[in-house]
């Protein structure tokens, strides 16, 4: 099967896409694409549904034989199944449930959160300077309502204090799940899984933004170096073209909306 | 190994594991909840389901929740027709049109059925009773959305919004619906279960926008999800005039 990924700084799910193929040593032609500039809107199938309306917002795209795919958590789940070994995830009905539920998780909390904090430091300031023009540019190509309001939330740096509140706290119950969950295991479900790959991806620029989420959380300081230190990993952040890809963010989820 | 289901209404995420179960011919024990009656957040639930969230399921000692999860395990864990295809790239759609329901385009159904329908069910009650009802709900996300129902104070701009998604949304299940006979390709997976509980009262819930003119894909894929026997007998368990709504599938009427 020919495979391309479309990817931005390996941080967020771009990482967890890299990461993934390099775990399960599938070949693919990777091509760079700057997220933050709105490049993924100039590839021919950006106004395919399934791009244009993923639920991960600006997020890697890899094209299996014609089909581009996105949100990252379900691609890893595809690379999976495609090349059944090194195993990435638990091998039983109940353990691929747990993936599941962790990718919600992940989907619902953690991500929508990592997110607006990520683009208020760190991209916001950075469009503040850029001309007005140039932002709407970006905008106008953005097929999708919702995701065009994103980025200009963060073209105005319009972030109210209840939502990086509401960020802060659920980056702080998602840490404590993982703490809980590692009592006693070096990963998540004790072997290695694509659920340990996202959930880093996501986290690995916050102890910086979110320091009190991870204070006293032993397990999981201990868990994000291991993770980190992983060849694959290490491999994707290897492919930066900035100084910390931690600090690279492109318009990702929105909190949920109802209930 | 003894299967339990916690349910409310054949409808929504109760309705996705119940649809997925009875399709695959697992023998289970329903246990219904009524959700207007709050039975989610009573202890006896919460023994079970701590977050108080409908459905749950238990297998044997596992108790599983998330109700799109739960319809990945129960396809994969019992035996029965296979409502996951075969092919990597296929599965990968189905659990994208799962998410993209679950997300983006369920929370907007969901808000303008809990401000038309759950919260003036509710509303008339006893202030008191009611508010002690909503401080037992656990997940504080659960309890902002029972009161905007209940006190009826959804903003202008989010109910445009949810109105907006699901003209969108209509738009994009006519438009798939159009190329193929079910979400994914030509068979019927999880990602039509899961949109079937979503869709299965478009005519009756927008008339305007779903109906035999203006979406003739939408209800053939309805009134076909409609006549699988599974469907049939998933929908005769629920015990309100919500579920019956389903009828307006068989073929000739509306």
């Amino acid at each position: 099967m020919a495979l391309t990924l479309y990817h931005g700084e390996p941080n967020g799910p771009s990482l967890t896409a890299l990461t993934v193929l390099f775990e399960k040593g599938v070949d693919a032609d990777l091509r760079r694409i700057d997220l933050a500039a709105g490049e993924r809107h100039d590839l021919p199938f950006a106004r395919d549904m399934e791009v244009a309306m993923s639920i991960e917002g600006e997020g890697p795209v890899l094209v299996a034989d014609g089909t581009p795919m996105t949100d990252a958590s379900y691609i890893a789940i595809f690379l999976d199944e495609l090349k059944p070994e090194p195993k990435l995830r638990p091998d039983s009905a109940i353990g691929h449930w747990e993936v599941l539920r962790w990718a919600r998780a992940i989907a619902e909390v953690l991500a929508p959160a990592a997110s607006t904090l990520g683009l208020r430091a760190y991209l916001a300031p950075k469009l503040s300077g850029r001309p007005q023009s140039e932002i709407d540019a970006i905008i106008a190509k953005v097929d999708s309502v919702d995701l065009a309001d994103r980025w200009r939330a963060v073209a105005r740096n319009d972030y109210p204090e209840a939502m990086v509140a509401d960020s802060h706290r659920k980056l702080a119950l998602f840490v404590e799940r993982i703490e809980k969950a590692l009592d006693g295991k070096d990963y998540l479900f004790g072997d290695f899984s694509t659920t340990d790959i996202e959930a880093y991806s996501w986290l690995a620029g916050m102890p910086l933004l979110s320091p009190a989420a991870f204070g006293d959380r032993p397990r999981t300081n201990a868990w994000m170096e291991r993770v980190k230190a992983r060849p694959s990993v290490q491999k994707a952040l290897a492919l930066a073209t900035v100084d910390d890809p931690a600090q690279s963010w492109a318009p990702g989820p929105e909190h949920s909306r109802w209930g | 190994m003894k299967t339990t289901l916690y349910h409310w209404e054949p409808n929504a995420n109760s309705g996705k594991p119940m649809l997925t179960l009875v399709e695959k011919g697992v023998d289970f024990e329903s246990h219904y909840l009524d959700l207007l009656n709050f039975d989610q957040h009573k202890p006896e639930y919460l023994a079970i389901n701590p977050m108080g969230t409908i459905p749950a399921m238990t297998h044997g000692d596992l108790v599983l929740t998330e109700s799109s999860a739960i319809m990945e395990y129960v396809d994969e864990a019992f035996p029965g027709p296979k409502l996951m295809p075969d092919d990597p790239v296929d599965r990968w759609k189905v659990r994208w049109w799962m998410k993209f329901m679950d997300q983006w385009l369920a929370p907007s159904f969901s808000m303008i059925g809990w401000s038309v329908f759950v919260g003036p069910s509710v509303r008339q009650r006893d202030p008191k009773e009611l508010e002690a009802a909503i401080d037992r709900i656990p997940l504080p996300e659960r309890r902002v959305a029972w009161r905007k129902a209940i006190y009826n104070t959804f903003s202008e701009e989010e109910m445009k919004e949810s109105v907006r998604r699901v003209t969108l949304g209509i738009q994009k299940l006519e438009e798939t619906l159009s190329k193929h006979t079910y979400l994914v390709g030509d068979s019927y997976t999880l990602a039509d279960i899961n949109a079937f509980n979503l869709a299965y009262a478009l005519p009756l819930s927008q008339p305007d926008l779903s109906n035999d003119e203006k979406t003739p894909h939408i209800m053939e894929w309805l009134r076909k999800v409609y006549e699988r026997p599974a469907t049939k007998k998933t929908w005769q368990m629920g015990k309100t005039d919500m579920a019956a709504r389903v009828k307006i599938l068989e073929r000739g009427n509306g």
